[in-house]
């Protein structure tokens, strides 16, 4: 049992956590994001593309790294842009990059912490916050070992533990499933569908068996733009017994993939 | 934050540097500690002069921390976090600040028990000095910080280090006469120790306050910053205190000398007669220089009108200050050794007898007479004269043996009024030739 703040409990004024319209944003010179148009509410979004089809460019403008260079953004009802307060916006942010940085000194627990200090967490609520997140990512036997001493998929976990850890609204995850083994990918999409039952999750990866076994919804883009946003299931009913892929999932990939590849070249 | 601050105190370069730190500090102080066994003042003091490692060292622990964020990659996740630059720096700067301050004031910590049994003389001023002393390891911290942000190399700690080094070995060559510059930007100029009653004035010590803390806070602004603006601000409280701290400090030259403090110098005695007294900084010293003082007051009272009254010689050379010339008083020169007891104390008494108490500083003219005064000296100690001069040449003590035999030949009586006609003579800075011969009245 936690006590609950007025703020947690107030309706929510807008209707998406995430709304993207014509939104443009670089990576570098190039733009990687190019008139997108995107709106997600609460569940798992599962975010499929080929490489460079700008995923992480997108990911990291939704967790307010990067500033939109055109269109509109908002987060959680709030404008995104060059001169908006992101304080709010950011503190119901969770966010997991693709390249994790963390301070290879500190303890999972003490980083942790570290990480909802710094998403402004209420002092009386960050003690649990943070015993609750490390034991919903599987790391409580190490909870106190330094972060050095991590294997590649318990780094992962922890870096799940510091997204999670202040209940964000809007979960960003960007490739978290490299490093884990089988058995920690079956908790971790546990973890997802418990995360996505009241947030907005959006989760960045190329395997696209993780998209159907714990995703409630599809965004595939590709070159910036989406290209199809639905469920699992219809996402499967678009491929056929022609299309490239092991599973009907990945056949309805490629059949998508493939489509607006055609119509993008007429 | 309370919490952070612990984290970071445990995980960030604050507990390494605290050893460092302390390590370099008191192999320094031990290395020479006669330095500073003569006193608190003393010891405080060249702690300070001991920045001219401790200061770059400190500038390096701030870079080196620095580097921790650009090495571990962490700039993109925080980038999405809610809390400002400005207020994620507060623990680093705090722990770092700590850890400095904590060095500093152990290394001075560890020298108390080696003098504690000695040193009596405790003035404010040397709170304030040790207290400028960690100001300035802070503010060497905080802007190694920012530089180690601006700059975050590997190379950029040992570099400030040796660039801090050189600094502080330059600056007093390159305000050349004005001194009052290094005084402020130098933490460590003007504090090697003459004279065992050496001081640092008040006023100075504000000046190099307030550029510290101007130091320190730019150094925090610039840390802190997330614009080129900001950046740039960060001048402002450095121009700022570098303005007021030249306005505040003294550059008359009798401060910028190595300065006096009179308190020091004042003579305390000891209780019981004959009185003898030594200046206030080695006042821990009277039971050691008593017994040896009033031995050699025994030895003089043989003269006519003997002195009766033993005194530590305070003369200082820069500035030139000297106690009075008194007939009664004999002057004694005190000593102090690596633990800041007595030394040489046959010296001292041999120096006492053979100056026949007679204070000849501040005569012109030729000096007074090797051979008289020796023979003089021998007669009252009771021994023959011997030469402590290597390079003196022979015939000098062979007079001086000559007028002693002639002493002992004498009666007492006639032999105490010639050693005592040499020390009046001695004491009017008059010619003493002769004075021992002749035939006996």
């Amino acid at each position: 049992m936690r006590t609950v703040s007025a703020a947690e409990t107030a309706p929510t004024t807008h209707p998406w956590a995430v709304h993207a319209e014509g939104l443009r944003v670089r990576a570098g010179r190039h733009l990687a994001v190019d008139g997108l148009d995107l709106a997600l509410g609460a569940g798992v979004h599962g975010l499929l593309g080929p490489n460079g089809a700008g995923k992480t460019t997108l990911i990291r403008a939704l967790a307010t790294v990067v500033r939109p260079a055109g269109g509109r953004l908002r987060l959680l009802g709030e404008p995104v842009d060059g001169r908006a307060d992101l304080r709010r916006v950011r503190r119901g942010l969770g966010y997991l990059p693709q390249q994790f940085g963390f301070y290879p000194r500190f303890t999972v627990r003490e980083f942790v912490e570290y990480m909802a200090w710094l998403k402004e967490m209420p002092k009386s609520m960050v003690p649990g916050a943070v015993q609750r997140a490390i034991d919903r990512v599987g790391l409580t036997s190490k909870a106190n070992a330094r972060m050095k001493t991590l294997s590649g998929g318990m780094l992962r976990r922890a870096g799940i533990a510091q997204a999670v850890v202040n209940d964000p609204e809007v979960l960003l995850l960007d490739e978290p499933t490299v490093g884990l083994d089988p058995e920690q990918r079956l908790d971790f999409r546990e973890l997802l569908r418990d995360v996505g039952l009241d947030s907005c999750v959006l989760v960045s990866t190329h395997l696209v068996e993780d998209v159907v076994a714990a995703c409630s919804d599809v965004v595939m883009i590709n070159e910036g733009r989406l290209v199809y946003q639905g469920t699992p299931d219809d996402l499967i009913a678009q491929g056929g017994t022609g299309d490239a892929g092991d599973s009907p999932a990945e056949r309805g990939y490629s059949a998508l993939l493939r489509r607006h590849r055609s119509e993008a070249g007429r | 934050m309370n919490r952070i601050l612990g984290i970071e105190l445990r995980r960030s370069a604050a507990a390494g540097s605290v050893l460092m730190l302390l390590l370099a500090g008191v192999i320094m102080l031990y290395v020479a500690p006669r330095r500073w066994s003569p006193g608190w003042m003393p010891l405080v003091m060249i702690q300070r002069e001991y920045l001219v490692l401790l200061w770059p060292l400190s500038l390096a622990v701030g870079a080196w921390q620095s580097r921790r964020e650009h090495r571990s990659n962490v700039a993109e996740l925080f980038a999405s976090t809610a809390r400002p630059r400005a207020q994620r720096m507060l623990p680093t700067l705090a722990a770092l600040g700590i850890a400095v301050t904590c060095a500093y004031l152990a290394t001075a910590a560890v020298a108390v028990p080696w003098i504690i049994g000695t040193a009596r003389y405790l003035p404010a001023t040397a709170f304030v000095v040790a207290a400028v002393g960690a100001l300035a390891m802070i503010a060497a911290a905080w802007l190694g910080l920012a530089l180690g942000r601006l700059l975050p190399h590997v190379v950029t700690a040992p570099a400030l280090a040796v660039a801090g080094i050189g600094l502080l070995m330059v600056l007093p060559a390159a305000v050349r006469h004005r001194e009052w510059l290094a005084l402020i930007f130098s933490p460590m100029f003007g504090m090697g120790q003459y004279t065992d009653y050496q001081t640092v004035y008040g006023r100075v010590s504000a000046a190099q306050a307030i550029w510290l803390v101007a130091l320190a806070g730019a150094g925090a602004v610039l840390l802190a910053s997330d614009s080129w603006r900001t950046r740039v601000a960060a001048l402002l409280p450095a121009i700022l205190g570098a303005s007021l701290a030249i306005m505040v400090i003294p550059r008359d030259d009798k401060f910028v000398a190595t300065p006096i403090d009179p308190v020091a110098q004042e003579q305390v005695c000891a209780e019981g007669s004959p009185r003898v007294c030594v200046s206030r900084v080695h006042s821990g010293l009277l039971p050691e220089v008593v017994p040896v003082a009033r031995q050699a007051l025994a030895m003089l009272a043989k003269l006519p009108n003997p002195p009766t009254t033993a005194h530590e010689d305070t003369t200082t050379y820069y500035p030139a200050t000297s106690p009075p010339r008194q007939a009664d008083v004999v002057l004694m020169q005190i000593t102090v050794d690596d633990h800041g007891h007595l030394t040489h104390e046959a010296d001292m008494l041999r120096e006492m007898v053979a100056a026949l108490g007679a204070n000849t500083d501040g005569c012109s003219g030729p000096s007074p007479s090797v051979p008289v005064m020796r023979a003089a000296g021998s007669w009252l100690m009771g021994r023959e004269p011997v030469t402590d001069d290597s390079d003196e040449s022979a015939e000098v003590n062979a007079e001086a043996v000559k007028l002693w035999q002639g002493l002992q030949n004498l009666p007492e009586k006639e032999a105490a009024a010639r050693v005592g006609a040499v020390r009046q003579a001695a004491m009017a800075c008059a010619d003493l030739d002769g004075l021992l011969t002749g035939r006996a009245q």
